[in-house]
C-alpha cells in the first residue's frame, strides 16, 4: 500500500506559460545506412525551422534558440556516450548548453517536460527539444538484449532478455480479469498500422486484417509480431517558446501542459493502492471494480494498469482544466509500443472506466472514422500511426507524438502527410487511396509517454491558442 | 525437445568480498568482465543455492504502512522502502504458490540461457506482498489459478544468479 504525505500531490504551477510554435521530423526506418545519426536529426531540425509558417527567417529563428533537450533512450545501441554533444554541435548550436534526459521508453515524452519547465521557469524564451534513436547498429535480438537491460538485471532480465514478455504477461491478465476478445487487441493493430499507411514519415505501414494480426507469429503468446512495435531509426524536433516570444513568431501557436509520474520496474513489486480518481470519476463507480478485486486476488495497479500513467494523466489534467477527457480531448497519441499497453492506457487516462477499457475501441470512438458506422469517432487515438506503424526511434518518440498532435491543432496533417513532394522526399510514393485523417476542428489534444512497465510516463496536453 | 525446461549456461564466476556475492558477467573475455555485486541481498542468491527461498520483511513498529507487520517482499529488499529501517530476513519453508499470469515465451533476446519455448510465469505466494516473476520448467498448457512449488538449482548445478529458483507443475 502505497501512502501520500501532505505535500507529495502538489498540481504543478509553471511561473509562465509554454508554447509550441514548430515541429519537424525525419522519416522514420528498420535501418538508415544512407545518413549518419547527426545527418538524420538535420533533417528533423531542419523541417521545424524551415516549414512551419514561422514569421522570422528560418536562421532568425535559429538564432532564438537559447538551449537544447536531448532525448536518447539508450547509448548501447551506438556505443556512443554523448551523443548529445555531437549532434549539438552538428546542427550548428554550440556554444549553448544542451542536457540529456533518459527516462527509458518515455525520454521523448520526458524530454518535452524537462523542455519546457526550461521555458516555465525562465531558463530560457527559447529551448529546443531533440530526440532521435539509431537502433540499426545491431541485429534485432541483439536490440532486444539490448533493449532487456532496462529490466531489472537482478530478478528479471535474464528471464527472456525480450521485454515484449514482460507486456504479454500483463495482456494474459488484462485480457483474463477484464473478458477481453483478442480481437480487440487485433483491431488496435490494424487501426494504427492504416493509419500509418496515411503517413510518409511510416516504417510499417500496412492495411491488414484483424485475421491476419492473429494468425500471425507469436512474439511472446499472447502477443503476436504484427502487436509489437520495431526497433527504428529517426528524429524529432520541436521548439518551445514563453508567450511573448511564441505570438512573434506564429499567430497559430498551441499552449503545452506536461506531467510525469513514476513506478516500479518490477510489475510485480505494484503494491495494492486505492486508484486516484480522475475529475470525471467518482468515489463510489469503482466499487464494483474493488469487490471483483477481492475475489480474483487482484490488485490497483497490479498487471492491469499503470499507475504512473494514471498520475500523469491526474496532475497533467488538473493543470490544464481537462475535466472529462473523452469531452474535452479531441485526438489522443498513446504509446502502443505494444496493443496491450494501447488498451490499457484508455482507463488510466479516463477515456473509459478501468474494466472497460475495451469498450473504447468497439464503441468506435477510438477511430478518426468508424469502420463501422462511417461517422467520426468520439476521441481519435494514434492518427499518426503510432509505435506499431509509423515509429519508436525511442528517443524522438514522446517528441513525435507532440509533433503530430501540434499539427493536428493546427489543422496541417494534409501538409506534412499529404504533400507528394513530402513522400518523395523519403523516396515514397503517395498511395492512390491516401485518406486525410486531419481531424476537424482539432483544438485539444493529449500524448502519452510510456517507459519500462510502465516506469515512466508523462502527460502532454496541446490546445489551441488562438 | 523435451517436456522440461533446461538452460543453456554455465556457472557464472562468483568470488565473495566481505559478506557479498559478487558474480561476473562476461563483456570482453575474462579481462573485460562486470563485476556485479548482488550487495546485503546475497543472502537471497546464497539462499537459492542451498535449496532456501530467502525474503524479507519490515518489523519496525513505527513503520507508517506495515506497523511492524509488513508482508514479506520477494525479491528482497535490505531496506524498507517506508520507514527505511533495515528489513528483517525470514526463509518461507517449502514453498508453494499459484500462477498469477504467464507468458510462453517463443524466442527471447540474445544470450537468453533458457530453452525456448518456456513459460515465464509471475507467481502469487501466500504471506508475500509482492508476485515473483520466474521460470516454470513444464510445458504443458497452463492457465493462471494453477498451482505451483519452487524448486532450486544448488550445488554443482547453481548458476549465482536468478535462475536458480524455478518452478514446477504440483
Amino acid at each position: 500500500m502505497i501512502k501520500f504525505g501532505a505535500g507529495n500531490l502538489r498540481v504543478p504551477k509553471w511561473t509562465r506559460p509554454v508554447y509550441v510554435v514548430a515541429a519537424g521530423q525525419s522519416d522514420f526506418r528498420k535501418r538508415y545506412p544512407e545518413k549518419k545519426l547527426e545527418e538524420i536529426c538535420m533533417m528533423a531540425f531542419r523541417m521545424m525551422l524551415e516549414e512551419n509558417d514561422l514569421k522570422k527567417d528560418p536562421l532568425d529563428v535559429k538564432g532564438l534558440i537559447n538551449l537544447t533537450v536531448c532525448g536518447e533512450f539508450a547509448d548501447h545501441f551506438q556505443d556512443q556516450l554523448l551523443c548529445e554533444a555531437k549532434v549539438v554541435d552538428y546542427i550548428g548550436l554550440d556554444p549553448l548548453y544542451n542536457v540529456g534526459v533518459k527516462t527509458g521508453g518515455a525520454t521523448g515524452g520526458s524530454a518535452v517536460l524537462m523542455g519546457a519547465t526550461t521555458v516555465a521557469s525562465g531558463l530560457s524564451d527559447c529551448t529546443l527539444v531533440l530526440g532521435w534513436e539509431r537502433m540499426d547498429e545491431v541485429k534485432t535480438w541483439t536490440g532486444n538484449y539490448y533493449i532487456a537491460t532496462a529490466a531489472c538485471k537482478d530478478f528479471e532480465t535474464r528471464l527472456a532478455r525480450n521485454y515484449a514478455s514482460y507486456y504479454a504477461s500483463m495482456a494474459r491478465r488484462f485480457q483474463e480479469m477484464y473478458h477481453v476478445d483478442e480481437r480487440v487487441r487485433a483491431a488496435i493493430a490494424v487501426k494504427n498500422r492504416g493509419y500509418a499507411y496515411m503517413s510518409p514519415f511510416a516504417q510499417q505501414p500496412g492495411k491488414h486484417t484483424i485475421d491476419e494480426v492473429l494468425n500471425g507469429n507469436i512474439v511472446s503468446d499472447p502477443l503476436r509480431f504484427l502487436e509489437c512495435c520495431a526497433m527504428s531509426v529517426g528524429s524529432a524536433a520541436l521548439l518551445l517558446c514563453s508567450e511573448e516570444m511564441a505570438y512573434q513568431l506564429t499567430d497559430n501557436p498551441v499552449r503545452l501542459y506536461a506531467a510525469g509520474a513514476s513506478h516500479t520496474l518490477r510489475t510485480g513489486d505494484r503494491r495494492h493502492m486505492e486508484i486516484p480518481l480522475l475529475p470525471n470519476e467518482s468515489a463510489t463507480q469503482y466499487e464494483k471494480l474493488y469487490q471483483e478485486m477481492r475475489i480474483n486476488d487482484s490488485r490497483w495497479p497490479g498487471f492491469e494498469s499503470f499507475a504512473a500513467a494514471r498520475f500523469a494523466a491526474w496532475l497533467a489534467y488538473r493543470m490544464a482544466g481537462v475535466n472529462d477527457p473523452l469531452e474535452d480531448l479531441d485526438v489522443v497519441e498513446t504509446h502502443d509500443a505494444f496493443t496491450i499497453s494501447d488498451l490499457q492506457t484508455y482507463g488510466d487516462v479516463g477515456l473509459r472506466p478501468y474494466g472497460q477499457e475495451q469498450d473504447f475501441v468497439t464503441s468506435g470512438d477510438c477511430y478518426v472514422k468508424d469502420p463501422k458506422a462511417g461517422k467520426p469517432g468520439k476521441c481519435p487515438t494514434n492518427p499518426s500511426g503510432g509505435l506499431l506503424g509509423t515509429m519508436h526511434a525511442v528517443g524522438a518518440t514522446g517528441v513525435f507524438q507532440c509533433n503530430e498532435v501540434f499539427w493536428q491543432i493546427q489543422n496541417k496533417y494534409d501538409k506534412f502527410h499529404g504533400d507528394p513532394g513530402m513522400w518523395s522526399r523519403f523516396g515514397k510514393k503517395k498511395p492512390v487511396d491516401w485518406e486525410s485523417l486531419q481531424i476537424k476542428n482539432a483544438k485539444r489534444g493529449l500524448a502519452i509517454s510510456h517507459a519500462g512497465v510502465g516506469s515512466h510516463v508523462t502527460c502532454a496536453i496541446l490546445e489551441k491558442a488562438w | 525437445m523435451g517436456n522440461r525446461v533446461v538452460l543453456k549456461t554455465s556457472p557464472a564466476i562468483m568470488t565473495q568480498e566481505k559478506d557479498a556475492w559478487v558474480i561476473q558477467l562476461p563483456r570482453f573475455g575474462a579481462e573485460g568482465n562486470h563485476f556485479h555485486t548482488y550487495g546485503l541481498l546475497t543472502p537471497y542468491f546464497k539462499g537459492l543455492t542451498e535449496g532456501k527461498l530467502m525474503a524479507t520483511k519490515c518489523t519496525n513498529a513505527k513503520c507508517p504502512i506495515d506497523h511492524g507487520k509488513g508482508e514479506l517482499w520477494l525479491p528482497p529488499r535490505a531496506d524498507c522502502p517506508d520507514c527505511h529501517q533495515p528489513m528483517v530476513w525470514e526463509q518461507i519453508k517449502n514453498p508453494t504458490g499459484y500462477i498469477y499470469t504467464f507468458t510462453y515465451v517463443e524466442r527471447g533476446g540474445q544470450g537468453l540461457e533458457i530453452e525456448c519455448p518456456y513459460y515465464q510465469i509471475d507467481v502469487k505466494i501466500p504471506g508475500v506482498a509482492t508476485i515473483v516473476k520466474s521460470y516454470l520448467l513444464d510445458r504443458e498448457p497452463i492457465k493462471i489459478g494453477d498451482k505451483v512449488k519452487a524448486g532450486f538449482r544448488t550445488g554443482k548445478d547453481a548458476t549465482y544468479t536468478a535462475l536458480d529458483l524455478y518452478w514446477e507443475l504440483i
